[in-house]
């Protein structure tokens, strides 16, 4: 604080980083300034994580500077200086709290090492000084990213990043974790927080900096800081092609699925939901507010109560039309197999075998070859590893191997992450096509932009209570149903009855 | 590049099952085996021209089949991505249950026979139901297993050898039934081969059939490949397991009992050394421990490889301890190389 070279902060001037011919980031400038936490918006795949990976090192940016304090900064070398708190703490979950604060600082002495009067204080502060002797795993998740940062405290790191480090937490424990973080801003230090809770974001960010495509969209300060102005920062300009699919015809078909009183322990409680022939719906809501858990509970994945009917079916038998897309390709695609065996893996009787269970090797190939015309891979062979394809058509594949079922209902967890342009577009007209045949299809989502281009209705869940449905119809530009949606969310989430029509007026 | 550009072209007649780049890979460790098995025949005849003849030949295939047995049904477990630590105890277990069935209680042949494979099949389904029920890790259910098994054979044996030829005294077996049971692996021919190497061949040639031409081994590939996106699209992950580890242990119980038909004695503690040779079989073959991956072509191969190198070292007779070193060194040669392909072949995707 002696000059004002030495309080500066961090500055990142037009760092880019690209992987292959995909470019992660695009030129980003931003100031981090000690003392204050700098909020980060952003959709999936802007390249919010990449810059994260760059300023704790994890990952060198292809061009661009870093200074901190004035001088040149590289934190791939000074990564002791950078503290990730993570949602899943990165920890030794065989070790106690105690010894966990102790890993990789043994230094060179042979006896088994011993905490400090240094570490006990941080541990003290940090208020998990009485647990020090737990094992980790068996301490609660807030204990541990309180040992995550009780670490990078003892080691003195001077820039800590919260990446949605609430997620899985209590309201009252978020709230202390909030504390702690505007404590170690208070103490000088430089804090990033990464969250895709929008309310977070207004209630404990000084300045939130908005990344799209790579590059700081903008950074919003203070009064201008409100969850609406986020909400349209994130998604103005993006859309516009709602057009770009074939909506559903305006008068919805039959009721095709419903559930009642569909409950799953604490995760949500006396669900009622229903859905016409034709329809996509999206569930929007961050991680932990239980849209995923219940988008699983659909396809029989999760353990729940209630009734469940779709298309003349109930129980289990229903879950039977229908079919889950995870989210991320490690838990859809099989690796071992090639393209055309990933397109038919979940067929079985009497789709790719006989009787005798023999595989009908031609009619496979057959099948193949429809699923890869039909859903548009872009594939040289059938006969190619899946991991050779690009990232757009390994999830074409992903989604053509729960169509080629022939489901009723078809439960797609964010269907497009991480997934290019051209292929996003391409998927959301499949799905539509798909509805189209007098199917029904519930995608889970975080981005509006997604929303806005594919689903017909919105439902906003919040702490496992569902809103009353947005009919996507009804905005005439995504800003509009971005800050809707915004809106709904909070009202959700306080459990005001604020009803639908009030939000879209 | 050289074969996947070629694969458009061969696409008609390999339809689609072994996937393009693995298919070059299959070929290098195919190719790579059948190469070491002929330089080790090689190796032997310039040696010792002499002992080289058909009758050697024969005996190879002879002690390859109860390994290779018990190899196919290891690569069914493996290939659906768990353990078995097992097989050698039932192995034994199955030879000494007929043994004592048969030659204590006077069970007829015809019955104990069937009822030892059940018990195998019994066993496989405890396996199976403890790592798929309780999620025990299959390497811990299986190296219990493979305790009380064996403490189960010497329980009922009573630690004693038998020998349907020369029974206990006071106990008469009829003739029929010692035909019969010594018929299993009798040996035919001008240059005499036992039934037991045709059990061998009809065995793979089931085991082939399941898992690379029928829906339970497609199934098998997928739920060992990936056993998060195999539940989450409700594949029958958890039967199919069961099947495999049963499958396992009851052609464990087959390859004891064929080779008590041959041997026609029974020791308590036999079997139990077969545990590495059949795993070395299984990798040497080009499965994966990892799951998802192997071919029982590549498995027979590598059983024959271990029975050629263990016969040609009795015959040069240069002692014990080569043998030993020649299984662990060709194990661990077959994987590093194995581990060595698949590195080039992924640099030359990138």
């Amino acid at each position: 604080m002696t000059s004002a070279g030495a309080a500066e902060g961090i500055r990142i001037r037009n760092v880019a980083k690209r992987y292959g011919s995909t470019i992660a980031l695009d030129g980003i400038d931003l100031d981090i300034r000690p003392g204050e936490v700098l909020g980060i918006a952003g959709p999936n795949g802007a390249g919010k994580s990449t810059l994260m990976r760059v300023i704790a090192g994890e990952e060198r940016p292809d061009s661009g500077t870093l200074t901190f304090d004035g001088r040149p900064w590289f934190p791939s070398l000074d990564w002791q200086e950078v503290a990730v708190v993570h949602q899943e703490p990165q920890l030794f979950p065989n070790l106690t709290v105690a010894e966990n604060m102790l890993v990789g600082r043994e230094g060179r002495r042979v006896g088994r090492p011993r905490l400090g009067l240094d570490d006990a204080g941080v541990m003290q502060a940090l208020g998990i000084g009485a647990v020090k002797g737990r094992i980790l795993a068996d301490c609660t998740l807030a204990t541990q990213q309180r040992t995550e940062i009780a670490r990078a405290v003892a080691r003195e790191a001077r820039v800590f990043l919260f990446d949605e480090p609430n997620s899985a937490l209590t309201d009252e424990e978020s709230d202390e974790l909030f504390r702690e973080m505007h404590k170690l801003a208070g103490e000088g230090r430089i804090v990033l927080l990464v969250t895709h809770r929008l309310g977070d974001l207004v209630e404990h960010a000084g300045r939130v900096a908005v990344i799209r495509d790579g590059r700081v969209r903008k950074v919003i300060e203070k009064p201008d800081l409100t969850e609406e102005a986020i909400a349209e920062q994130l998604v103005v300009g993006a859309g516009g092609a709602q057009v770009d699919a074939p909506q559903s015809s305006s008068s919805p078909g039959r009721e095709v699925f419903r559930v009642s009183g569909w409950s799953h322990g604490d995760v949500f409680r006396r669900v009622d939901f229903s859905l016409a022939r034709g329809e996509v719906v999206a569930l929007m809501g961050v991680e932990g507010s239980g849209a995923r858990e219940l988008l699983r509970s659909f396809a029989g994945l999760e353990r729940c109560t209630g009734t469940i009917a779709l298309d003349g079916t109930s129980g289990v038998s229903a879950f039977r039309h229908t079919a889950f897309v995870p989210a991320t390709r490690l838990e859809s695609l099989y690796s071992n197999f090639s393209v055309g065996e990933n397109l038919i893996a979940r067929l079985g009787r009497p789709q790719i075998a006989g009787p005798t269970y023999a595989l009908r090797k031609r009619r496979m190939r057959e099948l193949a070859e429809q699923a890869v015309r039909r859903f548009l891979v872009k594939t040289r062979t059938i006969t190619q590893g899946v991991r050779s394809l690009s990232g757009g058509n390994q999830q074409k594949v992903a989604i053509a191997q729960a169509l080629t079922l022939e489901p009723k209902l078809v439960l797609l967890e964010e269907p497009t992450r991480g997934v290019d342009i051209q292929s996003k577009s391409e998927i959301y007209r499949l799905l539509r096509a798909f509805a189209l045949e007098g199917n029904a299809a519930i995608m889970f989502c975080t981005e509006v932009l997604e929303i806005f281009e594919a689903a017909d209705r919105v439902i906003v869940v919040s702490d496992g209570r569902l809103s009353a449905p947005l009919t996507v119809r009804d905005f005439p530009h995504i800003e509009a149903l971005a800050a809707a949606i915004t809106r709904l969310e909070r009202h959700t989430r306080l459990g005001t009855g604020e009803t639908a029509a009030g939000v879209a007026a | 590049m050289t074969a996947q550009s070629e694969t458009p072209v061969d696409q008609d007649r390999q339809g689609l099952s072994a996937a393009g780049s693995a298919t070059f890979d299959i070929a290098l460790r195919m190719g790579g085996l059948f190469i070491a098995i002929i330089l080790v025949a090689l190796v032997i005849f310039i040696i010792k021209p002499n002992s080289f003849n058909i009758d050697v030949g024969i005996s190879v295939l002879r002690a390859m089949s109860s390994v290779a047995i018990m190899s196919l049904g290891l690569l069914l477990v493996i290939v659906v991505g768990e353990i078995d630590l097992s097989f050698g105890a039932m192995y034994g277990l199955g030879a000494n249950a007929l043994a004592v069935m048969w030659i204590v209680w006077g069970v007829p042949v015809y019955l104990a026979l069937p009822l030892a494979i059940l018990i195998g099949a019994v066993v496989g389904l405890f396996n199976g139901l403890l790592v798929t029920g309780l999620r025990i890790p299959s390497f811990i259910v299986t190296l219990g297993s493979y305790n009380l098994l064996y403490g189960v054979s010497l329980w009922i044996t009573r630690t004693s050898t038998f020998n349907p030829v020369y029974p206990p005294p006071g106990v008469e077996i009829p003739e029929a039934q010692l035909d019969f049971f010594t018929g299993l692996t009798a040996s035919y021919g001008a240059h005499p081969i036992s039934l037991e190497v045709m059990w061998m061949v009809v065995i793979a040639v089931v085991v082939g059939w399941l898992l690379h031409r029928s829906l339970f081994g497609f199934r098998l590939t997928a739920i060992g490949g990936n056993p998060v996106a195999a539940r989450l699209a409700r594949l029958p992950v958890t039967r199919y397991k069961i099947l495999a580890f049963m499958l396992c242990s009851a052609l464990a119980a087959i390859a004891g009992i064929l080779d008590f038909s041959f041997i026609q004695t029974t020791q308590p503690n036999i079997g139990l050394s077969y545990t590495f040779p059949v795993f070395a079989a299984v990798i040497i073959g080009g499965a994966s421990l990892a799951g998802g991956k192997g071919t029982v072509i590549g498995t027979m191969a590598g059983a024959l490889l271990l029975a050629e190198l263990q016969q040609g070292l009795a015959l040069l007779s240069p002692g014990p301890h080569v043998q030993q070193l020649f299984l662990g060194a060709v194990t661990i040669g077959a994987v590093a190389l194995d581990l060595g392909l698949t590195h080039l072949r992924k640099r030359r995707e990138a």
